[in-house]
């Protein structure tokens, strides 16, 4: 029990703070007040939300995500789960488990951390929540941590490994799994196996 | 060696000489090794499968499995001779010498073993019969297509398959059947039908062909079972086992998280699985006949299974099929290995 804290309290720790800021590191710079067009919200085929087939022992109503893939899988049974294609941690995100969703945020707001006003100084210091937001239509929080699976303004970023921690869809995808969520939903994530 | 065991010997050979005759004809590394090249049967031209383009360079799944092969005995993925060969002919041809291994997307059967006296390696790719139909009609599961019209191409075991699934679970079909694939296709395309249906990896190839890709979908759905893997000859047990590990070791290169990216990584790992895996500990590849570093060779020249599923048929691919089945077992798919210990 005591290790499960521990273990619990440095994955927090890791995440704190990068994750509520999702520093970008392929693409430079947030670009809070970017308002993506519904064209660049259109992801790569193998990106879009679908219906696949997947073989699993979690209930229906789990979420599982599968980092290495860029997939998040919620599962549906019979075999199957809606398939939704995310930007993930890029490095330092290596916690894998389960954890429930405690919260559901429509359009959060933003607190840039510490290290990223420094590289973008320029960066508002807090921004509220709505369209152009860098979080995106919608958070779910993920236990007592400050992980997250959130919106985006940046659509591009789907498929890639970007922020520092977080798991994102695109808007309209972020919409769709917050509707079909409750808070408590478990939320299993898979990493990439260490070598 | 203690005279019992010594007994027992005496007395196998007496009386089952048969097996050491086959033994004697099992000699297919040896032959590989002896002419330099490794003779693969292939198809005369399936795209993602095997297909070559108009310089002679061959591509696909299957194509790639037999250059994993090559990587592992000649350190030299290059080393292949495709052969390609007919539907009909494929077993005879395989039977015949002319060549080592049939890597032709093939169903594995038991009938296919038993009448050709070959042995399936694995299943390479899993495929079966699915359906394809128009998003707009925003229908998820093949159980909810009662009193649809589905096109299927007559007088095959996919129109069977077809009938047989409607009828299982109480629904109304209208079936269209045409006697050609492509008739088939061209009547789904043009609306006469809402729904086609033929093999998974056939409707992908078929969805690129349509006016509007993107308009349509194929359900999550598989209602027959089509096993497509390697063949090989009965009677040399050496050869089956480098076939069949060969494969074992590109799914378990993918499961630890070995590819041709991580090669490197993988090489100085030194957990037990990865270092097995690469030959850094124990001499599980010269047990088969080949080297230590194996697994490393076709990896680092061929990938691991995803590397190869993704570039041939998957996402990098213009059929773009999903993972599905082909997935890891531990990732929501039925792809699973025995492990290399």
């Amino acid at each position: 029990m005591r290790a499960f804290w521990v273990r619990a309290a440095l994955a927090a720790a890791v995440v704190a703070s990068a994750c509520t800021g999702s520093a970008l590191a392929q693409r430079d710079e947030e670009r809070p007040g970017y308002v993506p067009t519904p064209d660049e919200e259109q992801l790569q085929p193998q990106f879009q939300r679908q219906m696949v087939f997947f073989r699993t022992n979690e209930p229906p109503g789990t979420i599982i995500v599968d980092t290495p893939s860029r997939y998040l899988y919620l599962v549906q049974g019979n075999n199957r789960a809606i398939r939704y294609g995310i930007g993930v941690g890029r490095d330092g995100f290596q916690w894998s488990g389960a954890l429930n969703i405690t919260r559901k945020q429509e359009w959060p707001d933003w607190t840039p951390p510490p290290e990223m006003i420094q590289r973008q100084p320029y960066l508002p210091r807090f921004m509220a929540g709505g369209p152009g937001n860098p979080m995106g239509a919608r958070a779910l929080y993920l236990g007592t941590t400050v992980y997250r699976l959130h919106g985006t303004n940046a659509p591009e970023t789907i498929g890639t490994a970007v922020s520092s921690g977080c798991f994102r869809l695109v808007n309209p995808d972020i919409i769709d799994l917050y509707e079909r969520v409750p808070v408590g939903t478990r939320v299993v994530v898979r990493q990439t196996p260490v070598l | 060696m203690g005279t019992l065991k010594k007994i027992v010997l005496l007395i196998g050979l007496t009386l089952v000489p048969v097996p050491f005759a086959a033994a004697a004809q099992a000699q297919t590394l040896q032959a590989v090794k002896d002419r330099g090249v490794l003779n693969c049967g292939v198809s005369q031209g399936l795209y993602g499968f095997s297909i070559a383009d108009d310089k002679g360079n061959w591509s696909g799944l299957d194509v790639d499995f037999c250059r994993a092969l090559a990587a592992a005995i000649f350190n030299d993925a290059s080393k292949v001779k495709f052969v390609p060969v007919t539907t009909n002919e494929r077993f005879q041809v395989l039977q015949s010498g002319a060549i080592d291994v049939l890597s032709r997307n093939s169903t594995w059967t038991l009938s296919r073993e038993t009448d050709y006296k070959l042995n399936f390696g694995g299943v390479l790719y899993y495929d079966g019969q699915g359906f394809m139909l128009r998003k707009a009609l925003n229908i998820n599961s093949a159980l909810d297509l009662d009193g649809k019209k589905v096109c299927v191409q007559s007088g095959t075991t996919t129109e069977l398959n077809l009938k047989d699934f409607f009828n299982t679970n109480n629904m109304k079909l209208e079936e269209i059947a045409l006697p050609t694939a492509a008739e088939t296709e061209k009547a789904y395309d043009s609306g006469r039908c809402d729904v086609l249906t033929t093999d998974v990896s056939g409707l992908y190839a078929e969805r690129v062909a349509l006016s509007n890709p993107t308009d349509h979908v194929v359900l999550p759905d598989v209602i027959s079972k089509e096993p497509l893997g390697p063949a090989v000859r009965q009677g040399d047990d050496q050869w089956f086992e480098i076939v069949k590990w060969t494969l074992f070791a590109m799914l378990n290169a993918e499961e630890l998280g070995v590819s041709t990216e991580t090669l490197d990584a993988a090489r100085k790992s030194s957990k037990p699985d990865v270092m097995r895996l690469v030959g850094s500990d124990g001499n599980f590849g010269e047990q088969l006949g080949l080297t230590k570093d194996w697994v490393v060779r076709i990896v680092g020249q061929v990938g691991n299974y995803a590397d190869v599923f993704t570039r041939n048929v998957g996402s990098d691919s213009k059929l773009g099929i999903p993972r599905a089945e082909n997935n890891l077992w531990s990732r929501g798919g039925i792809q699973y290995a025995p492990p290399i210990r």
